[in-house]
């Protein structure tokens, strides 16, 4: 069946088209070129006047898994006070910022997103993420997983395994637990929070594994670049929250040295401690850190005011953000010789100043950083806010006077501590475009999304154009994942299945043996078993694989 | 029916007890199965439990699986109140489940909820520092079991995760302390070489103790009974662990005692690491739980009846609601018992063959067990690792999942409840 849909304003940046009024044409789910003046479509859609672009994609957002769940339990005031009755076809579930699956899959596709991909999949909880993420209706889904603070890789590491075999012991990881790309959460850190160290500095050797956080963060990015991962590594940094963290960040930006690095939730590690309350923005520091390395890019994790949950794979984090928890209670875990994860109860006031100033923080970044396709747009759902607040999030960008008017209703000492007031900048339709659509599906490596040339998928999103870009990036009038309605007016109308999208690098399989033998010394599992097999993720039905380029990048 | 063909298997997935050993050996023939490469009480047992194939049954008489289905869907379809529970199954049997149960407006809870909901009423109300089966095994040093021994429930507990020397620790530096428990016999010879100190008293003084614990480490100065030589030792490890099954725990108010431990474990934090085990994971009660989180938002124990879901561990307990339900689904397919229901209500009944029933019910349908028929997906107690089962022999059983959805296909095609 072709369907045609006539006459709307295309914003499609990957393919060049910045809201020229066009066709796009639809077979089999896939956009297919204009067959010609002799074909009559099987249906034609009207979109004249109307803004289309790619379904979008979020690039970092904790959808699943178990610190998502330990995120449910504690928050069960939060699920007392909003239950969500099924609607149609969404079933029954509740909450907002820790969402039950259905909730979660029908807010997104209602929203225009059409993928979100969970950036921290710990490799011991790997099946429990994909099981879950099997659960989320109508989004596509897949997984970073985490290394860095696994012992394994850290006695690699201290025993001078060559970069090869680091290499391979990543390419193995990446397949055995069917993830896209590889995610470091403050390297070495957790490990060194196991043996009671609450800071660990970026050349400072592990408490055991005598490895700094440096060796493992260039190890890491160098195995992804080896391998060819067209996702860099995704890196979740030091010292997260902490007033004068920028330091790290720009010390991880050269530690780098030139490799490509992804920099998640930077708004988080912006922060000078300068100033009469010794908590200041460094936005303009680390964004022009970005604007000149081209091979870093970063997604903000902007906070939004209002209760949420903090849920992180970094303990060493958020044991020291307890005392904070609103309301008082918190979950910490050491997790199974890989990582561990906090959960931390969480409310962000717009009367207090240091939550009023990681908003502007998080604005001056979106705003002083110049490519939109090197910045997303996230809020590291749920740890800056819940993922719903993206149509808030777009108006504040596109938006001065709304910008300005919400300045000024917080923290009074604010405007003296932000350049907030002074960014003129409003990004454009394309821009938004770009950083929700054609950008996070270029850096993932996901060749056939976040644009709508021949061959895309079909994940097409259909706008008003409406002054209230809340309201315009809120309810599209349509939604299409891989060419069928699946939402009109922000009603579900069919129940689409994702796709798990994972890379499988390739990698010398006498690794095997090595990690083999950690597994029965030391793990109580076999290596048989800990692997996921294919036919485990959806069913065998689902999985979408992106090819790796060893060297390309 | 059965299919024997014999055979071996090797590196076998046990999916009973929630320890998640996956190395067993077990062996198939005419007989039956039989486990070859452990002593494990609940492996011999669970194991040896796989009986022939039989019909299903309704309202006492064989009959073809379709009538079976057709009868499940009618008790359940006829209820006002429904409980959907036992929920001993794979995760696709949960989540066959909890779909039915959304349709038809039920109560759902795991048949081994008890122990787990001490737990989560705890992490739920105050959260918790808790750790995982290898850092324990590769970590810890000080290992407090607090309470009856829980090798009775997970008998493979020291000998796969406290015996082998830990692999991130100076060599030779682990212990352990029993408090308020004796260890079992088979404990001491799976510690051997082990020093291992008892701190004796019964279960119902666990609370007392660990609140004299609590109390000697916050102020060591003048205690000098066994709580003050432990709580320094505690003081003094570089991660301890403290362990306990809360299902072994005395009293209506045990959850209260979890309350008491997991202080303990905060306050220990103050000083050095320290992190709480709580086992527990029968019959894939944990799989069960966590399908329930992440589909509904809230855990087990909540009706599904009223357009969104309501969790109340108390109300929507299976053993107290099961006195207002006026039909019971109950799902069973990792152990061949069923509970004797209240009388006068229609029970459909999922479980293995020779299941043995103190009252006929309306409706049984024997299913495969996951792990012995067919694949499935079951969550260790430590919640964080999920395991593939294995699939043995064939006996040409279905799967609970495959039946669940039977019978929600076979009800009038009704918006659901929830």
């Amino acid at each position: 069946m072709l369907t045609k849909l006539s006459g709307g304003r295309v914003y499609d940046p990957a393919n060049g088209r910045d809201g020229d009024a066009g066709d796009l044409y639809v077979r089999d789910g896939r956009i297919v070129a204009d067959p010609g003046p002799g074909v009559v479509p099987d249906e034609t859609v009207d979109l004249s006047g109307r803004v289309v672009m790619a379904g979008a994609i979020d690039i970092h957002s904790h959808i699943a898994g178990g610190k998502v769940n330990i995120a449910r339990l504690l928050m069960a005031e939060e699920h007392r006070a909003f239950p969500v009755e099924a609607e149609g076809l969404c079933r029954c579930g509740g909450g907002v910022a820790s969402p039950s699956t259905h909730v979660t899959g029908c807010r997104y596709a209602q929203m225009g997103y059409t993928a979100a991909f969970e950036p921290a999949m710990l490799p011991s909880n790997a099946r429990h993420a994909h099981l879950e993420m099997a659960d989320i209706p109508l989004i596509d889904t897949g997984g970073y997983v985490v290394l860095g603070n696994d012992d394994l890789f850290l006695d690699l590491l201290a025993s001078g395994a060559g970069d090869e075999a680091i290499a391979d012991y990543v390419g193995w990881t990446l397949n055995a637990t069917r993830a896209l790309a590889v995610k470091a959460v403050n390297p070495g850190g957790i490990n060194a929070f196991k043996y009671n160290q609450r800071r660990l500095d970026v050349d400072e050797a592990g408490p055991f594994h005598a490895v700094t956080p440096r060796r493992i963060l260039t190890a890491l990015a160098g195995a992804v670049q080896r391998l060819g991962i067209p996702h860099p590594l995704h890196l979740h940094g030091f010292n997260l929250g902490v007033p004068g963290n920028v330091e790290a960040t720009l010390d991880s930006i050269a530690a780098a040295d030139g490799l490509r690095l992804h920099l998640a939730h930077v708004q988080f590690h912006a922060y000078g401690a300068e100033g009469d309350r010794r908590f200041s923005s460094a936005a303009a520091r680390v964004a022009e850190a970005v604007n000149r390395r081209p091979n870093i890019s970063v997604d903000v994790g902007q906070v939004m005011f209002g209760q949420t949950v903090t849920a992180s794979a970094d303990t060493m984090a958020q044991m020291g953000n307890t005392g904070l928890a609103h309301p008082k209670k918190w979950a910490m875990m050491d997790i199974e010789c890989d990582a561990g994860c906090g959960v931390v109860p969480f409310r962000y006031r717009d009367k207090a100043f240091v939550n009023a100033l990681q908003w502007a923080i998080g604005l001056e970044l979106f705003l002083l950083i110049d490519d939109p396709w090197r910045v997303f747009l996230t809020t590291d759902h749920p740890n800056g806010a819940p993922f719903t607040s993206y149509p808030e999030l777009i108006r504040l960008l596109m938006d001065r006077d709304y910008r300005l008017a919400r300045l000024a209703e917080l923290h009074p000492a604010l405007p003296k501590h932000t350049i907030l007031g002074e960014l003129k900048r409003e990004y454009t339709l394309g821009e938004i475009a770009t950083m929700t659509r054609a950008a996070p599906a270029r850096i993932l490596g996901l060749s056939d999304r976040g644009h709508l040339g021949p061959g895309a998928a079909a994940d097409i999103v259909v706008y008003t154009d409406r002054a209230d870009r809340k309201a315009m990036f809120e309810t599209p009038d349509m939604v299409f994942k891989d060419g069928r309605l699946i939402v009109r007016d922000g009603v579900v109308v069919a129940l689409a299945r994702g796709r798990t999208h994972v890379v499988e690098p390739a990698y010398d399989p006498a690794i095997e043996a090595r990690i083999a033998r950690h597994f029965d010394e030391h793990m109580g599992m076999k290596l048989a078993h800990f692997r996921i097999a294919e036919d485990e993720i959806r069913g065998g039905d689902g999985l979408a694989r992106h090819a790796c380029r060893p060297g390309a990048f | 029916m059965a299919i024997h063909k014999d055979a071996t298997h090797k590196d076998v997935v046990c999916p009973f007890c929630g320890l998640g050993c996956d190395d067993l050996t077990v062996r198939a023939a005419a007989g039956g199965l039989s486990v070859r490469s452990t002593d494990c009480p609940i492996a011999l047992e669970r194991f040896a439990q796989a009986r022939p194939a039989e019909p299903p049954r309704a309202g006492g008489n064989a009959v073809a699986p379709e009538d079976a289905v057709r009868a499940a869907a009618g008790a359940l379809g006829a209820s006002r109140a429904p409980l959907v529970a036992g929920l001993g199954a794979d995760v696709d049997g949960v989540r066959a489940a909890l779909a039915l149960a959304e349709r038809v407006g039920a109560v759902v809870d795991h048949a081994g909820s008890e122990g787990l909901y001490r737990n989560l009423a705890v992490q739920q109300r105050t959260g918790w520092i808790a750790t995982t089966f290898a850092e324990l095994r590769n970590r810890c040093d000080l290992l407090l079991v607090v309470g009856p021994d829980p090798a009775v429930l997970h008998p493979r507990l020291y000998e796969r995760w406290v015996a082998p020397a830990p692999a991130y620790r100076e060599p030779g530096t682990r212990a352990v302390v029993f408090l308020c428990g004796e260890p079992l016999e088979r404990t001491r010879e799976a510690l051997a070489g082990v020093p291992v100190t008892v701190i004796p008293g019964s279960a119902g003084e666990v609370g007392g103790a660990v609140a004299a614990l609590a109390a000697a480490l916050a102020d060591p100065a003048g205690v000098t009974d066994a709580m003050g030589a432990l709580a320094e030792r505690l003081r003094a490890a570089r991660y301890a662990v403290v362990a306990w099954a809360a299902a072994a725990f005395e009293g209506a108010h045990a959850d209260l005692t979890v309350e008491r431990l997991v202080g303990l474990v905060r306050d220990v934090n103050r000083h050095t690491r320290c992190a709480g085990l709580p086992l527990s994971g029968y019959d894939n009660v944990v799989g069960a739980n966590q399908v329930c989180t992440w589909q509904f938002g809230v855990p087990l124990r909540t009706a599904l009846a009223g357009g969104a879901p309501v969790h109340d561990p108390h109300r929507f307990a299976w053993a107290r609601f099961q006195e207002t339900a006026d039909a019971i689904l109950w799902i069973s397919a990792f152990r061949p018992e069923v509970p004797a229901f209240p009388a006068g209500k229609p029970v459909v009944a999922l479980a293995p063959p020779g299941t043995a029933f103190a009252q006929e019910p309306a409706v049984f349908i024997p299913v495969g067990t996951p792990g012995i028929d067919h694949a499935g997906h079951v969550f260790r107690g430590d919640t964080v690792v999920a395991l593939r089962t294995g699939r043995l022999i064939d006996r040409g059983l279905p799967d609970a999942a495959k039946v669940l959805n039977a019978i929600l296909a076979a009800l009038p095609q009704e918006a659901a409840a929830c």
